[in-house]
């Protein structure tokens, strides 16, 4: 429970955590624009390059960012294999007729049983995984057939290929951007920006202050209730509630018994912090000062031109041909 | 058998690299039955930490602990059965909003005998019979236990783990948020469970008043590591409680500034107000 990172922000020193807020967010958003102009490998591959110098020159840990990538990684396969499949273009890379048999759907459930059976030994999970998929596919494409149902083909073609490591590229890239900005900004400071930026949205009513204030609310508060939750977790542990195991109707009972004190907690504390900043004057939409207030600096001029030029630079790219 | 402590560390993971060292080496015996134990130290000196070790809630980082027989190492043994461990050594937190529940008092007291596979009929005799332990009438089966006092909240999740019948019972600050009158109450009720079962009770408090009427041994921790280890009687003669952040108890902090106001010769060192007051008679009318 408490491996869990929320605000992903590690301080520091370094070019970016020198940036005003507001200069890094509208730079994410015109750099991931720019890059999603991007047409070529060649091109989302000198993109990836530099963004990993940047990261170099700019005292940020290149871990660090690919570890912000982890949970991602699902949509990255899921993204490179549905490119290769379905995208039928170019010339024909490799092509094998996967046949559908009692033969080979028996062999395919044996071998899934025995991974399920494999899958207890936990450290080894990855590559019981390809080893599976390998396994059905070979099972499908070159056993011995029976009697067999309509061969579906399966074909890799060179567009594929290339489209697929290109949207990776393209995605990764998009990711590593999201993550400097919420690695080299505090959760406040990101908040601050966000409402300065959003600033002239109150003429069409949208109150930024009030935005921002529930932001920066609720990023304080998941912490705390994290730890509560943790605490419930282990009161109810100390009862014999067990969260792991046990039958889907038993499991359901436990989860409750961590949700309701979670919630009356919650409500609780909420409750004393609106006593607490009424007690010290706080009036909602009332205009209020800052202790630190934002400013531009030499840092944001060179970001700002930076941005300016990458961002022409790929307009330019995606028009001239 | 009972719980021991075998150089006993532990760490929470902090900010970065760091870590908050809650346990500093701790190396401790605690017998099954006939021990009624107080632990005591400030605010964040690893007391609720160590509460927690005793049914195996938490691991330590470094060294072991041996519960009723089974050894509880930094790592997970998939032999042992950890919930067995906390239905012998029953934990009582310190606040019951982390884990009340249930629509009514009785089926929250049956939430813990039931997870050990208690039949129901049986869950809800023990749940009736712990609520009466605890000193709150049968008309409370049937309240729902988020509408109840602060008290009576702090009473129903005692009875949650009492009805668990555990063979030792570790209580963290059961007489905080509660008045005068039901502290006291509280520690009847548990010094007569133990004089019926013998079973050994550890309670947290910050009360020495309570230390010294009720406990026979008193275990104080500081900073993570046990600093004392032994009677009440022998802690609260000691001189430098202040170091230890702990006070005296009100009989002994009385009585001695009347013998020093008035200059007579007492005996200070009186367990509660009868013996404190047979004290005082004895000076003043010899």
């Amino acid at each position: 429970m408490k491996n869990i990172v929320i605000g992903q922000y590690l301080p520091g020193t370094g070019f970016f955590y020198r940036l005003d807020p507001r200069t890094k967010i509208i730079a994410v958003i015109f750099l991931m624009v720019a890059v999603f102009l991007l047409d070529t490998i060649l091109q989302v591959s000198i993109a990836f390059v530099a963004a990993i110098v940047f990261m170099i020159l700019g005292n940020i840990s290149v871990r660090r960012v690919a570890n912000g990538l982890k949970p991602l990684f699902v949509l990255l396969i899921f993204t490179f294999v549905f490119q290769i499949f379905f995208n039928r273009a170019g010339t024909l890379l490799w092509q094998d007729d996967l046949v559908f048999s009692l033969a080979s759907i028996s062999a395919v459930v044996a071998w899934t049983i025995l991974w399920r059976l494999a899958t207890r030994f936990r450290r080894f999970r990855g590559i019981l995984f390809i080893l599976w998929v390998a396994g059905v596919y070979l099972a499908l494409a070159y056993l011995p057939y029976g009697p067999a149902f309509a061969p579906v083909s399966f074909e890799i073609y060179q567009k594929g290929v290339e489209m697929s490591v290109f949207v990776v590229i393209r995605l990764m890239i998009v990711i590593a951007l999201s993550t400097i900005l919420t690695l080299t900004t505090k959760p406040t400071d990101l908040t601050q920006g966000l409402e300065s930026l959003m600033r002239p949205l109150k003429k069409i009513g949208i109150n930024s202050d009030d935005f921002a204030l529930i932001i920066s609310i609720s990023l304080r508060y998941i912490p705390t209730i994290l730890d509560e939750a943790n605490k419930i977790m282990l009161a109810q542990a100390s009862r014999g509630a067990d969260f792991n195991e046990g039958k889907l109707l038993a499991k359901v009972k436990q989860i409750i018994s961590l949700l309701i004190p979670m919630f009356i907690i919650a409500f609780k504390r909420s409750e004393d912090l609106a006593d607490a900043m009424e007690s010290r004057n706080f009036v909602p939409g009332k205009p209020r000062t800052r202790i630190h207030e934002l400013a531009y600096g030499g840092a944001d001029l060179i970001t700002a031109v930076f941005t300016v030029v990458v961002f022409a630079g790929a307009i330019i790219l995606k028009v001239l041909p | 058998m009972g719980i021991r402590f075998r150089s006993v560390s532990f760490s929470y993971p902090g900010f970065g690299k760091g870590f908050y060292e809650a346990l500093r080496n701790i190396t401790l015996n605690i017998a099954t039955t006939g021990e009624f134990i107080a632990l005591v130290g400030q605010t964040g000196s690893g007391k609720s930490t160590l509460a927690q070790h005793m049914n195996a809630l938490v691991f330590p980082t470094s060294g072991s602990v041996e519960i009723f027989g089974k050894t509880i190492t930094p790592k997970r043994d998939k032999k042992i059965k950890y919930n067995d461990l906390r239905r012998k050594v029953g934990l009582v937190f310190q606040f019951p909003e982390y884990q009340l529940f249930e629509e009514t008092v009785e089926k929250d007291i049956m939430f813990g005998p039931l997870n050990f596979k208690i039949p129901e009929e049986k869950a809800r005799e023990m749940a009736k019979t712990a609520l009466q332990l605890v000193g709150l009438g049968p008309q409370y089966l049937t309240r729902n236990p988020l509408n109840l006092s602060g008290g009576e909240k702090k009473r129903v999740s005692i009875a949650g783990i009492l009805a668990m019948n555990p063979d030792m019972l570790v209580l963290d600050e059961p007489t905080s948020g509660l008045d005068p009158y039901g502290k006291k109450a509280m520690m009847d009720l548990f010094r007569s469970i133990r004089e019926r079962t013998d079973k050994t009770i550890i309670v947290i408090t910050h009360d020495m008043d309570l230390v010294y009427e009720y406990m026979d041994r008193v275990l104080v921790l500081d900073n993570g590591a046990l600093v004392f280890d032994g009677e009440p009687d022998r802690l609260f003669r000691q001189t430098d409680l202040e170091n230890l952040h702990l006070d005296h108890p009100a009989t002994i902090k009385v009585l001695r500034t009347v013998s020093e106001q008035l200059g007579i010769a007492l005996d200070v060192y009186q367990k509660d107000v009868v013996g404190a007051v047979r004290e005082l008679r004895k000076a003043v009318r010899p």
